[in-house]
This record gives C-alpha cells, sequence and structure tokens, in this order.
C-alpha cells in the first residue's frame, strides 16, 4: 500500500550552487536522488511531496562540499505481507505466472493457483478451468494476497497467492473480444 | 537370499531418501510437503523482521492439510513493519496526490536533468486503477468510524483499497478483523453498503 512518511537525508552541494537559489537546487537534487529509489524498510519512493525542513550546512574537510541535513516528506509504495494487491499479468508459465502491481513483482506459483485451473500451453499461454470459465493469461487482472517479501537493492519481489475466498481473475481481456 | 537382500536394499533406499525429505518426493508426501513449506519459509524470512519468528514453526508442526487453508498464517501484520512517523494512505488518496504532483512536474521538468522515475508512472496507474471511490474524502471518513473498535489504519487501507461488496468478503480478504468480528460486523456491513454506493463506474466490471 501507498503511506506518507517523513525521511531524513544529508545531502552534499557544491559550492558553486551557494545563492539565492540554493534551496530550490537542493530540491532538485534531492529529487533526482532519492524518486524512483527502493529500499527494503520503506518500499518505492514514488514522489517527493514536500520540505519539511532544512538542516544547518556544514562544510566538509577537504572538499569544500557542504552537506544539509533534509528532512523531507514523501509518498512510498511498499507491499506488505496479508496485504491484498490488484495486479496486472506480465508473463504465465507452466511454474505460475507473473504479475506487476505499481511498481512491484508478484510471482504467484502453480501451487497457489486453485487447483481446478490448470495450464495451458497454448499461443498465449494461460491458466484454465476445466469449464472454460475462468481463464489468466498475459494482461488479466487478478486480485491476489501477498505472502512473501524479498527485498533487493533495487527492486521488491513478492510471492503471491490467489488460492483463497474472493481472490482471482478480476478482468480478463480474451473475454471482452 | 536374493529376496532377502533386495528387501535390505530396498529398505536402504528408503531410509536414504528420509534423510533427504527434499528429495523424497514419492516415498512421503507429509514429509516432502514439509520439507518444501519450511525452505518456502526460509526464504522469506530475511525480509519479515517483525517478531513472528515465533509463530513460524507453529503452523506447520500442526495440520499440514489445514495449515495451507488457514489464512491466519499469512496476517496482516503492518503496524510492527512500518516505521515510525508514517501513514498509510488508501490508493484513492495516492491517486489524487499523485496526480496533483504530475501536474506540478510538468513544471519542474523544464529542468532538464530531472526525470519523472518508472515507478512513479507505475504507482500513479496503480493508484488510478485500484483507487475505485469517487470521493476518498467520504471513504476516509466512512472507515475512519471503524477506528473505535479498534480497527487499525492498515486494516483500514486494505478494506479501501480492495473495495469488498460486502462485509463477509472484507472478513475474508483481512482475516485480523475476525477477533472483532462480533463488535464489528454491523457497523462494517453498513459502511460498506454506502461504499459502494459511492463506487465510479468501471468499464471492466460491467462487460
Amino acid at each position: 500500500m501507498f503511506f506518507h512518511i517523513i525521511l531524513e537525508r544529508n545531502m552534499q552541494l557544491h559550492p558553486r550552487h551557494f545563492g539565492p537559489r540554493l534551496r530550490d537546487k537542493l530540491v532538485s537534487k534531492l529529487m533526482k536522488d532519492v524518486e524512483g529509489t527502493c529500499s527494503g524498510r520503506h518500499g518505492f519512493v514514488v514522489a517527493i511531496m514536500g520540505i519539511e525542513h532544512v538542516g544547518k550546512g556544514l562544510i566538509r574537510d577537504g572538499t569544500g562540499f557542504v552537506t544539509f541535513p533534509v528532512k523531507y516528506k514523501c509518498v512510498v509504495f511498499r507491499p506488505f505481507k496479508g496485504e491484498i494487491l490488484e495486479a496486472v499479468v506480465t508473463m504465465v508459465n507452466k511454474m505460475g505466472f507473473f504479475a506487476e502491481a505499481g511498481p512491484v513483482q508478484v510471482f504467484v506459483s502453480n501451487h497457489l493457483i486453485p487447483d481446478d485451473m490448470e495450464f495451458q500451453s497454448a499461443d498465449t499461454p494461460n491458466y484454465t478451468t476445466s469449464d472454460n470459465s475462468v481463464k489468466i493469461q498475459k494482461d488479466s487482472e487478478v486480485r491476489l494476497k501477498i505472502i512473501g517479501t524479498r527485498v533487493d537493492a533495487t527492486e521488491i519481489f513478492c510471492i503471491g497467492t490467489i488460492k483463497d475466498d474472493f481472490l482471482g481473475v478480476i478482468s480478463d481481456p480474451g473475454a471482452a473480444s | 537370499m536374493g529376496v532377502l537382500l533386495f528387501k535390505c536394499f530396498q529398505h536402504a533406499t528408503v531410509q536414504c531418501s528420509d534423510k533427504v525429505p527434499l528429495r523424497g518426493k514419492d516415498d512421503d508426501s507429509t514429509k516432502s510437503k514439509k520439507g518444501r513449506k519450511v525452505q518456502f519459509n526460509d526464504e522469506e524470512s530475511p525480509a519479515n523482521f517483525s517478531s513472528k519468528s515465533g509463530e513460524k514453526g507453529a503452523p506447520l508442526k500442526g495440520g499440514k492439510g489445514s495449515a495451507r487453508k488457514e489464512p491466519a498464517k499469512y496476517e496482516l501484520n503492518v503496524q510492527s513493519e512500518l516505521p515510525q512517523n508514517s501513514q498509510c494512505v488508501m490508493d484513492c488518496e495516492a491517486a489524487d496526490i499523485l496526480q496533483g504532483i504530475q501536474e506540478q512536474m510538468v513544471f519542474l521538468s523544464r529542468d532538464p536533468t530531472i526525470k519523472i522515475p518508472v515507478s512513479f508512472d507505475k504507482g500513479l496507474l496503480y493508484a488510478k486503477t485500484g483507487g475505485r471511490y469517487s470521493n476518498p474524502k467520504t471513504v476516509r471518513q466512512a472507515l475512519e468510524g471503524l477506528k473505535k473498535y479498534g480497527v487499525s489504519d492498515a486494516e483500514i487501507c486494505v478494506i479501501a483499497n480492495s473495495c469488498p461488496e460486502n462485509a463477509e468478503e472484507a472478513f475474508a480478504l483481512v482475516p485480523s478483523l475476525k477477533a472483532k468480528k462480533n463488535k464489528i460486523h454491523e457497523p462494517l456491513e453498513e459502511i460498506i453498503s454506502q461504499l459502494v454506493a459511492s463506487k465510479l463506474p468501471t468499464e471492466n466490471h460491467e462487460e
């Protein structure tokens, strides 16, 4: 889910930026450095909403760079265990399928797909029920539950399940055509 | 003699496969299942830094068949994992916020060194598709009423994000609510019926 959080970061600024536009420079550097990054504890920093506080700068010995402690408010996205997400299927294979919920990748293993859904290796690989009423293929929208997360330096990877009540396909691109 | 030797050999192989439970697919299905489960839980443990470690062993030793069906294992435990000074945001609220930021970005992007990261676009798209209520403020107000029954912020967000049709669905999706089922069933049912009325019409669901 999304949440607001106040984070702190030490920003280093070259003396050539010192002047009336110092604050602007700090903000744009912060956006460049932080937006789109991912950390295990906080998740994806989706956007910075504003600067809370800029502390006093400290000149670094030797380099002349100045370090400013900056407190900023941002919107982050992080999946939690037990959370319900709506994801778009990106790839289907016999091991299960991959889906994307916002910036997060989720894998649903075939053990966590209802038993009555079978893998079909057609042109577009899919999981289908025996009566053909429900189909999971690329671009299908599914509602899933996160059961585990693994965090990388740059991305978060989740394991999900659709083997529970009220989980599964929400919309199927094939059904419309 | 030959038969005896064969039996001995068979016994030995079974013992051998017992020692390697991950491989023993056809010797004892419960054993192999257990092995797999443990491995899977280990895999997720590094990210799971909450105090759930005590709970981890318990459902495995209980009924193996029921452990999978019981969703309690995957209960939402946001409060302990959520960093301090943070606040959960519902998808529909996030969609509004991000939309606003995107409009500002147009001005900011005159600076060519700033480019909008991929995760922003993906986040916005996700929030937009997820946020199905017309007015986030009324949703927040309505669900805020559940707080006095001890429903946490995170639970409220999950309810809002999954747009359940009735209270039963909400209980199934957020199993941690079941503990308070007696108290919150009625107010929840009422709130959800209110929310269903304020849902945006979505083409996907009409089809």
